[in-house]
């Protein structure tokens, strides 16, 4: 029952924080794009603003490592 | 690195203004600025719009000119001698006007050979019918073009044309190789009217002979119509001739006259840089400190000692004016490109391309991490670099890749990774960690590079602020590193990685650091501070990449012996690891440059540099790939 748990929990830190960066570069991607269409220089900006969100799910992701290294094994 | 500078000024008698300036062009070197009206007595060096308008006009006929000539013409040497500026204006707005009625001409004559040839096809259909002598002396023709696979339709427009004008018609339909059918009606005069009603009336609009051949019908408009054919043929290469001799002729002239155009209108505004007085001039500059001696021996070597170089040293100006000009050893310099793609640093801060030429090659093979994708990244590489120019964006490009597949390669062996899991089928060992399992040690070798490179960031800002002098903004940064060194001695004592008595030591120095810190920096210091450990737990995305690039290599090599068809099972396992590869390009290269342009060069990296613009000779912008 306990590694049940510990695989859910580990999948939710992915899912949540997957969603929550997806939500964030769904909302930031437009904008950037539409930026970018007036000023091209601003692409390296544009690849930081689009990649910022990316470190909740890296995060989310360590966190789930970390749950099954300690829960599973 | 960024070049020291040096800031000169140059006096002189105010006649010997314009053959200063001109040998500054020559030379090549001096950034100008206009000499400070508190500093230096004069007037700011005269302005002459009209010249400039003069000069911006008579390049625009040039540039209109030069892009009216057709491309890949072999050029006339150059005449001996030029004309001068007014009868090379006059000469080139006449050579602009005749290129743009070539233009017009070669357009008008293209236009009128498409809609020609358009008929060609009808020609060929219905040739030898239209030869022969009609059955009907006022014959007259009607051309109709049906859709491709309207067949039925022809069988359907032949009974209804029998029904009304029974044998006074023939009727002739042949396919086109468009796919389209071609009809040709050809009427007695008594029928013609009939037919004409019939093809109103079936909405089949008659194909109408060209206007310009002032002919209604097609049938007596096709001896002009081939006469004008072949006419428009002999015009086009006529034009074409006198073109391509125009471009033999003019383009080298037209080519050095863009450059003199270019230089005068230069060396109109760097004498609008000057100060000038009854007598004197004064100009000032910045340049590399190392030219500032050879720029005055050649100085009084052509100009005489009249023209003074003195390198101003008691002025009140600060370092922060001076423009930024980057010098790296070869092997950083490509990674120059992306420290550019940043604002330039300011002058007297950090240039951060060392830095990145070691960490973001190193990022990149620790988050691909194979010899086989590392090896197949060094061919690419190695074939582009070849094929790019020396000096071009594409070229440095190809040279960050080469170093990139070099850590990919090494750590590839230190991971045991070849093609992910092949690696072991030949034999081959972790001889660091199996990422496949070792996913713990792992996620702590990459925090703790990441420790190291955000440590080494705050380092560079502490010299970065002791340089400009800015010593309590320097000590609260070497606080913050004190801070993480000792959080991470704290850390990894409580995890009895270090011996357990060091934690308690550990814990007091911090929470003595901490009031220090903020004394200091102010309650922004701990924002900065948390930003700080957020930024070092940010490198865990190089093990998250690492690893989620060796799992897609797993599937695609499990692939070989779940697909029941070996042939099968390899070519779904080569196509996983190319779109693999892809993948493995590309996202650690975002990742890579993000954790440079926010975790890194957001500890020390100050924007707002001046570009290095030295006053010198014009050169035309190539495009992509190529030198600047």
């Amino acid at each position: 029952m306990d590694l049940i748990w510990i695989v859910f929990a580990a999948a939710a830190a992915v899912a949540v924080t997957g969603l929550a960066t997806a939500w964030a570069q769904g909302r930031i991607g437009p904008a950037v794009a539409a930026s970018l269409a007036e000023k091209p220089e601003l692409a390296t900006t544009a690849i930081i603003l689009v990649a910022i969100p990316e470190t909740m799910v890296i995060l989310g992701f360590v966190v789930a490592v970390m749950i099954l290294l300690r829960g599973v094994g | 690195m960024i070049i020291e500078m040096a800031r000169v000024r140059i006096a002189g008698p105010r006649a010997q203004l314009d053959p200063a300036l001109r040998l500054l062009q020559d030379i090549g070197d001096l950034h100008l600025i206009a000499p400070p009206a508190d500093a230096v007595p004069g007037q700011p060096g005269g302005r002459s719009p009209r010249l400039a308008r003069h000069l911006r006009r008579v390049l625009e006929d040039v540039d209109a000119a030069l892009a009216a000539l057709p491309a890949g013409v072999a050029r006339a040497p150059m005449p001996a001698s030029r004309p001068a500026l007014p009868q090379a204006a006059r000469w080139v707005r006449r050579l602009r006007r005749e290129l743009s009625g070539l233009a017009r001409e070669r357009a008008a004559l293209a236009e009128e050979q498409a809609l020609l040839l358009q008929y060609r096809a009808f020609f060929e259909a219905f040739g030898p019918l239209l030869q022969r002598t009609p059955r009907w002396s006022d014959a007259r023709a009607s051309f109709v073009l049906l859709r491709a696979g309207a067949g039925a339709a022809v069988a359907e427009l032949e009974q209804r044309v029998r029904a009304v004008a029974g044998a006074r018609v023939e009727m002739h339909a042949r396919a086109l190789p468009s796919g389209e059918i071609a009809v040709l009606m050809l009427a007695s005069g008594s029928a013609a009217a009939e037919v004409e009603r019939l093809l109103s009336a079936a909405r089949l609009d008659e194909l109408p002979a060209p206007r310009s051949l002032g002919e209604s019908n097609l049938l007596s408009a096709l001896p002009a119509l081939q006469a004008r054919l072949a006419a428009v043929e002999g015009e086009l290469a006529a034009n074409d001739a006198r073109r391509a001799d125009i471009a033999a002729e003019a383009r080298g002239e037209l080519e050095a006259l863009q450059a003199e155009l270019h230089d005068l209108l230069l060396l109109a505004e760097a004498r609008a840089q000057a100060r000038t007085g009854e007598l004197l001039f004064v100009l000032e500059g910045w340049l590399p400190g190392p030219a500032v001696a050879p720029l005055r021996g050649r100085i009084a070597r052509e100009l005489g000692p009249e023209i003074v170089v003195a390198t101003v040293g008691t002025e009140p100006w600060t370092r922060a004016d001076a423009p930024v000009a980057l010098a790296n050893p070869r092997l950083f310099r490509p990674f120059e490109l992306i420290t550019r793609a940043f604002p330039l640093p300011r002058y007297g801060s950090i240039d951060p391309t060392p830095f990145v030429a070691i960490f973001f090659p190193m990022f990149f093979g620790l988050m691909l991490g194979d010899v086989g994708y590392g090896v197949l990244l060094a061919g690419i590489a190695a074939i582009v670099r070849r094929r790019s120019r020396p000096g071009g964006n594409v070229r440095a490009v190809a040279e960050m890749a080469l170093g990139c597949a070099l850590f990919a390669i090494v750590f590839g062996v230190l991971f045991g990774e070849v093609f992910g899991t092949l690696g072991a089928a030949i034999g081959m060992r972790p001889l660091m960690f199996d990422r496949e399992h070792a996913l713990g040690p792992f996620l702590m070798f990459t925090i703790a590079l990441g420790a190291v490179h955000v440590v080494l960031g705050l380092v560079l800002a502490v010299i970065g602020a002791w340089r400009q002098g800015h010593r309590r903004q320097a000590i609260g940064r070497g606080i913050t590193i004190a801070m993480i060194a000792l959080s991470a001695l704290a850390l990894l004592a409580a995890f009895q990685v270090l011996p357990a008595r060091l934690f308690t030591p550990a814990a007091i120095a911090v929470l003595i650091a901490f009031p220090v810190l903020v004394a200091l920096e102010g309650i922004i210091a701990v924002v900065e501070l948390m930003s700080a450990f957020g930024h070092i737990l940010s490198y865990a995305r190089i093990m998250a990449l690492g690893t989620a690039s060796l799992m897609l290599a797993i599937v695609a090599n499990r692939m070989v012996g779940a697909m029941g068809s070996v042939a099968v099972g390899v070519a779904f396992a080569l196509l996983f690891h190319l779109v693999n590869f892809a993948i493995g390009l590309f996202s650690p290269t975002i990742h890579a440059l993000r954790l440079h342009y926010v975790e890194f060069f957001g500890e020390f990296y100050s924007p707002g540099g001046a570009a290095y613009r030295p006053f010198t000779h014009w050169r035309p912008a190539r495009s992509l790939g190529n030198p600047a």
